[in-house]
């Protein structure tokens, strides 16, 4: 038959694929690691990791922001889910779309904006001081922690909120006919039922945290982390040492290797799939507890966005050089017009080029396990698992380490981006599309097939058009994740690649804030139309962003 | 020769477990043929066979003489009604019942009279442009069923396709799909678990347990007169009588002694609705028994009441009929006539003796 045929061949080209761009670049990583300069087989980098004061440091510090946002995003998202959820917020949906503008941001576009009003010389604080008021400055790991809880609440927030609005209200109306209190029925009932998301969602904003670059190197001022550590091992351009930062990586790995596992294993224990004959209702709040609620929400929903509107804002102000001047001008968008054309450019090329690989190769996949269940896929399906616990730096520094010489050299090209993105977001289109082709279920095929197509052509004209919206959908947020990547391309880049996440990094480095704004606002723009179209497709899914 | 023949089919899944054992049937054209029996008996496994979705292991099906072994699904010109519906959600009602037709390059016009005509068929000729995802399970099956029939298939099969809508639209519906079949006259082979549904809409019905044919006949056959122990408590409900001296006596007056002393271990059941309460059952010139009991509980149903009354032979339930008009006893002792027709014998491997 031909069709086997054919699925084996995409089945050997996938394992060759996932061999080529991140087996063997992910294992020379660790291989490297296990070598010294010399050349010579040895324990002494990890050794000498595990003894060394500045690397001890990160390692507790990582851990330290990743609880620290994991406590934070909790906290804010728990409190936003619950009210929305529960209560009848007016404007409930521009809530909602305020956290998903703190998710499609990137991060560093957050740090920047958050230096700006309360850096040494910031706006709010310099406000306040003439008031009298005297803040601390944001930088160190205190700004981090503020940064990552306002950044990363939307993946609590979505999740569980998800999961509070599909808990069955006569559960807590039988509770309440047992005689339990509002409080004890919160604690007894909905707040089990929603565990797994709370914890799932906490997870995720850990695992981001840990695996976060630019915050800790825009905000932390010395404060060191391991993707920091890695970047710098890496970078430095005197004595620039590999084998230390291939270290570092395979513990970052490692750790982020754990926290995913958690976290797989709580989404996988969300299973009260309760029926949906009854559900939930929103309460309407009366007086001070209605004005508590909209506060809380309305706090947490704007200071989540702050960055985007102070961005935005600040990319029209009048400047001159990188000096902002009193009044509003578009010479910050001139100057990219002007100058930066080729950034634009070089991102929109980079993430449509992966994002049109992604489509046709993790379609393919994602039929093949969704259809094909051997042993062999069921493996496949594991090993593609592998990215989501790769750091952006660390798929950086891998490729660095595979592609720089040897056979296949990629290094300054613009395919070794294209390939970074590429294999990072594949998973997730596989997964979706797997998952889609799951839900489906033969039994449309085959009333198809019942009617005179061939298995192929019931293929074509009943899956395929049921499976696109999905599809579209998913390739419309993995060019949100692509264009928005910074933590690889900022190890794989050269002149020609820069990227605009890499050249707002930079600019904001060089204290170029207006420039900076306006290429951030540009990003935004194009992360928020694709966010659009996904929902145009996917009919508002909010929990398909995460 | 008849229409479809399936001779001798077994399908086995895996080493271990078969699904179908060396079953034969026949199907007439116009014919209404169900398969029933419990979930796991092979009914689906055989419709799904006839389709083409299964292969069988060894046997053979043949529409008139030809033989499908090597026919894939596709090309078998079968009309299928499926449990889920499975009706296309991208697309209108018209182009849900269209598809099969397009798949025949069968003309436009030709599809634009014979589309509406099948919708008339089904009532849903004003839902033609509709989107069916937000249409009732019982609209979206009626969608299904007249994308089946408008490729005038040579065979139509339905798995299960009422086992998803609520009671009362199952009755209407099925007393529909009953109508239109005889109307356009083609053969259907109709799976389900629901026996009454079965006796209601069948010409032939077989019963099938554990991937072989219990019984094959007509609803009266079946029910009145049932051959093995699991179609008489399968279909309809039955009294087991508890043995020992009162079954013993019980069957001497009755005059079934020796016929119950020529098997071992032989067991006897009395369908509810066939006791009478009364000293006397109706005349009819058969040997007669009585029961004597005192009553344990009255259940009323409306149009008829059941009655559990404790005896030397069980409790047995007995069903009165219409029990507003007539005047039931509640409470207390109790006699129960039965005709000796009534009393249904099996042997130890639950087959009927006689019959």
């Amino acid at each position: 038959m031909p069709r086997i045929g054919f699925w084996t061949i995409v089945l050997i080209f996938t394992w060759l694929l996932l061999f080529a761009l991140l087996f063997i670049p992910v294992g020379s990583v660790l291989v490297s690691s296990l070598y010294d300069n010399a050349g010579n087989f040895t324990l002494g980098n990890y050794i000498k990791a595990i003894g060394d004061e500045r690397i001890q440091r990160a390692f507790f510090n990582t851990l330290l922001v990743g609880f620290g946002g994991l406590a934070g995003a909790l906290i804010l998202g728990s409190i936003m889910a619950f009210c929305v959820s529960r209560f009848e917020i007016t404007g409930g949906r521009f809530v909602s779309l305020l956290a998903i503008m703190a998710l499609v941001s990137p991060p560093f576009i957050g740090a920047y904006s958050w230096i700006v009003l309360f850096g040494s010389a910031g706006i709010a604080r310099t406000a306040l001081k003439s008031i009298g008021i005297n803040i601390p400055t944001i930088y160190g790991l205190s700004g981090i922690l503020i940064v990552f809880s306002l950044k990363f609440y939307p993946y609590v927030y979505l999740m569980v909120s998800g999961a509070l609005s599909n808990v069955n209200r006569s559960l807590e109306e039988a509770a309440e006919g047992l005689g339990l209190t509002p409080f004890q029925r919160a604690m007894k009932i909905s707040f089990p039922l929603v565990l797994p998301a709370l914890s799932a969602g906490g997870l995720l904003a850990l695992i981001h945290a840990i695996a976060d670059f630019g915050t800790p190197r825009l905000i932390g001022r010395g404060f060191n982390v391991l993707a920091t550590e890695a970047f710098t091992l890496y970078s430095a351009e005197i004595g620039s040492n590999m084998s230390m930062a291939t270290t570092i990586s395979v513990i970052l790995v490692l750790m982020s290797m754990v926290f995913v596992l958690m976290q797989r294993y709580m989404s996988r224990r969300n299973v009260y799939h309760g029926n949906m004959i009854n559900k939930p209702h929103k309460i309407r709040l009366r007086g001070w507890k209605n004005v508590l609620a909209h506060f809380a929400v309305y706090a947490i929903g704007l200071a989540g966005a702050i960055p985007v509107i102070v961005a935005v804002i600040y990319s029209f102000r009048k400047t001159s050089g990188p000096v902002f001047q009193s009044g509003f001008a578009l010479q910050s968008y001139e100057r990219i017009v002007f100058g930066l054309g080729d950034v634009i450019t070089n991102s929109l090329t980079f993430s449509v080029a992966s994002v049109v690989l992604i489509v046709l190769i993790g379609t393919l996949i994602g039929c093949l396990v969704a259809r094909r269940t051997t042993l062999n896929t069921s493996l496949l399906d594991g090993a593609l698992m592998v990215p989501y616990v790769m750091p952006g730096i660390v798929i950086g520094i891998a490729f660095i380490a595979a592609f720089n010489t040897g056979p296949v050299v990629l290094t300054g090209t613009a395919a070794i981006i294209i390939l970074s993105i590429f294999i990072r977001r594949l998973p997730y289109t596989v997964r979706t599309t797997s998952s889609a082709l799951r839900q489906i279920g033969p039994n449309m095929e085959e009333a198809a097939i019942s009617l005179g197509y061939s298995p192929f052509r019931a293929f074509l004209k009943v899956t395929v058009p049921l499976i696109v919206p999905g599809i579209i959908a998913g390739a419309m947020l993995s060019f949100v994740t692509a264009i928005n990547e910074l933590s690889s391309s900022l190890v794989l880049y050269v002149g020609r690649t820069m990227t605009m996440p890499v050249r707002i990094y930079l600019l904001i480095l060089d204290g170029d804030f207006g420039t900076a704004a306006a290429l951030s606002t540009i990003l935004l723009l194009l992360s928020g139309t694709a966010v659009y179209i996904a929902f145009r497709f996917l009919g508002r899914n909010e929990q398909a962003l995460l | 020769m008849a229409y479809l023949t399936v001779a001798n089919a077994t399908k086995r899944f895996g080493e271990t477990f078969t699904a179908l054992k060396d079953v034969s049937i026949s199907v007439e054209r116009g014919e209404f043929f169900t398969l029933l029996g419990p979930s796991g008996c092979g009914k689906t496994t055989l419709l799904r066979s006839i389709a083409g979705f299964n292969q069988l292991t060894s046997g053979s099906i043949l529409i008139e003489g030809r033989d499908l072994g090597s026919v894939p699904p596709h090309k078998r010109d079968i009309g299928m009604v499926f449990q889920d519906y499975a009706v296309f959600p991208h697309l209108t009602v018209f182009d849900n019942v269209a598809f099969g037709l397009k798949a025949r390059k069968v003309a436009k016009d030709e599809i634009a009279r014979r589309v509406p005509q099948a919708l008339d068929a089904v009532r849903l000729g004003a839902l033609a442009d509709r989107l069916p995802a937000a249409m009732s399970g019982g609209q979206q099956q009626r969608i299904g069923l007249a994308r089946a029939m408008v490729i005038n298939p040579q065979l139509l099969l339905m798995d299960e396709p009422l086992s998803n809508l609520d009671a009362k639209l199952r009755v209407e519906l099925r007393e529909e799909i009953r109508d239109i079949q005889k109307q356009i006259g083609i053969a259907a082979i109709y799976v389900t678990h629901d026996q009454e549904e079965a006796l209601a809409i069948s010409d032939r019905i077989c019963v099938m347990s554990n991937g072989h044919i219990e019984q094959l006949g007509t609803p009266q056959q079946i029910y009145g007169n049932p051959q093995t122990l699991f179609v008489a408590s399968f279909v309809g409900t039955i009294n087991a009588l508890q043995p020992g001296p009162a079954l013993d006596g019980l069957l001497t007056t009755l005059g079934l002694a020796e016929l119950a002393a020529a098997h071992a271990n032989s067991k006897w059941v009395v369908r509810p609705e066939n006791l009478v309460i009364a000293k006397v059952a109706a005349a009819s010139g058969e040997p007669q028994a009585t029961i004597s009991g005192r009553i344990a509980k009255y259940t009323y149903l409306g149009r008829e009441a059941h009655l559990q009354i404790r005896t030397d032979l069980g409790d047995l339930v007995v069903h009165v009929a219409n029990p507003d008009r007539t005047s039931v006893q509640l409470e207390g002792d109790v006699t129960v006539a039965v005709a000796r027709s009534a009393v249904l014998g099996f042997d130890a491997d639950g087959k009927r003796i006689g019959g």
